[in-house]
């Protein structure tokens, strides 16, 4: 019994003397930590708002953006802090927009992409391609942007990222139109659409029944990653449900979607494959 | 033996005849994990010295005050108590290397190296051996950190004094296609395994056993 007090009573004491070290310790070096974080973020803000007077910080679907104003309180542009998530973990950055919308410039803050491969996203040469890009631009893979082969899922994850951010301050704080439905429209009708997977062809089929995005099915894909074979049933779903081509995909399985997405779009651009009978809406 | 012999084995000990990675094969995770970089291997190394050297002292002056059957938890107390102390310093006035060595400043917690030097030295020893050890260890760890970083940036990354893009130097030019793999994890198994047959055959050779 005195001897379990006593290894006790020992043990209380070692802990206590390490706890009230490191209490001192962490209230001198918290300060310094967060005053460099600050100044470090400052500073990349005023690599691209040189007129940088203030900021303030809102917070859009867990997101957080600054909007930066000069002197004269005038909005000089937007810089978000974005996380998406690359080919192996999470990649967080920052984007800052100018006063219309269009890119200024990227800052990878974070990520775990492979050393000499998926790191690509962090050099100017890929980052450069989104300077100038804006609201009313695709930033598309393929379209006015391009991935980096070899390191594909890296560089699609920070294309898609980033036209979300864009529509997302777009529509947010610049009064950009929220579109109601960014689904085309078109002739009532079933489409198919297809779109470069990982291992061929991926192909949909999509039915627009009264201006509605009724229906999509994937009718066709090869596949075999296991996180689109599991997720991709729900990102149609999801795409009829919002009627809504921006929707959110950070469920780890942003190909997927990328690709499901991609191939809906240009179903949507092509000639029906059957004409809609615009009766019952039930067209196989 | 005169004291000051007995102080020149302490200190030697750990460098050649017991380096714990090349000779002991301890404490890899850190040694495979951070070692991309010279800097980074070098940082790591002298991040983990500065533990062992702290801890070894105080372990070794607690040793009577410590009960035998409550050894292990206090010695990891002791230790965890300089990981979290090096961690917050690195942090606030190493931030880049703080970024790069990342989960790795913690782990030296479980870092046998460290847990093995206090319970089969500082445990038992006087606390002036105890701090030599504890440099002589945390120099052979360093040096063979740096080597195999050395290595491992050279042929990985091309560079020297990187990752830093205004502190490397370009050893081999700018067209130079460095081998990944040796930047990569299954690249630093790789190196170590070399280094381990280099170092067997300059043991072997110098008659050090």
């Amino acid at each position: 019994m005195h001897n379990i007090i006593r290894l006790s009573s020992v043990l209380v004491l070692v802990a206590m003397l390490s706890a009230a070290l490191l209490t001192g310790l962490h209230n001198l070096t918290e300060p310094v930590i967060r005053e460099r974080e600050e100044r470090e973020y400052i500073e990349a803000l005023e690599k691209f708002f040189p007129d940088l007077d203030n900021f303030e910080s809102e917070t859009v679907d867990g997101e957080s953006f600054d909007l930066v104003y000069d002197q004269e309180g005038e909005l000089l542009g937007i810089m978000a802090t974005v996380s998406t998530q690359g080919y192996d973990g999470t990649i967080r950055y920052n984007l800052a927009v100018d006063d219309e919308g269009i890119i200024k410039g990227i800052i990878v803050t974070s990520h775990s992409e492979t050393p000499g491969i998926g790191d690509v996203i962090t050099t100017s040469d890929f980052q450069e391609q989104f300077i100038g890009k804006g609201y009313d631009d695709q930033i598309q893979d393929g379209e006015d942007v391009d991935a980096v082969s070899g390191a594909t899922e890296s560089t699609a994850a920070m294309i898609g990222s980033i036209r979300r951010t864009v529509v997302n301050i777009g529509e947010h704080f610049l009064g950009k139109e929220v579109a109601s439905s960014d689904i085309p429209s078109v002739e009532d009708g079933v489409y198919h659409g297809s779109a470069e997977g990982t291992r061929g062809t991926l192909t949909v089929e999509v039915e627009i029944s009264e201006g509605r995005l009724e229906r999509i099915e994937v009718i066709e894909q090869n596949e075999t990653d296991a996180y689109f074979v599991e997720s991709y049933p729900l990102i149609p779903e999801k795409i009829v449900e919002e009627q809504s081509l921006n929707v959110d995909t950070q469920t780890g399985a942003t190909l997927s979607a990328e690709r499901i997405i991609f191939a809906v779009e240009n179903a949507l651009k092509s000639t029906p494959v059957e004409e809609g009978s615009g009766g019952d809406g039930t067209v196989e | 033996m005169s004291d000051k012999s007995v102080y020149v084995q302490d200190l030697t000990r750990g460098i050649v005849r017991e380096n714990p990675v090349f000779k002991l094969l301890l404490g890899l995770c850190p040694v495979l994990g951070v070692t991309a970089f010279f800097i980074n291997g070098v940082g790591m190394g002298i991040a983990a010295t500065a533990v062992l050297v702290a801890s070894n002292v105080v372990i070794s002056s607690l040793k009577k005050f410590i009960p035998p059957q409550v050894r292990i938890p206090c010695f990891i107390v002791v230790i965890a108590t300089f990981v979290t102390v090096i961690d917050m310093v690195l942090e606030a006035f190493q931030p880049a290397l703080h970024e790069a060595l990342g989960i790795f400043v913690p782990l030296i917690v479980v870092n046998c190296v460290i847990l093995g030097r206090a319970e089969a030295f500082a445990g038992k020893q006087p606390v002036i051996r105890s701090l030599i050890d504890g440099i002589g260890v945390g120099i052979g760890f360093t040096l063979a950190l740096g080597i195999l970083a050395f290595v491992r940036e050279v042929a990985g990354h091309g560079t020297l004094m990187g990752p830093d893009p205004e502190s490397a130097v370009y050893l081999f030019g700018p067209g130079f296609e460095p081998m990944g793999l040796f930047a990569q994890p299954p690249g630093a198994f790789i190196a170590l395994g070399l280094l381990l047959g280099i170092f067997n055959v300059i043991f072997k050779k110098l008659n050090i056993k």
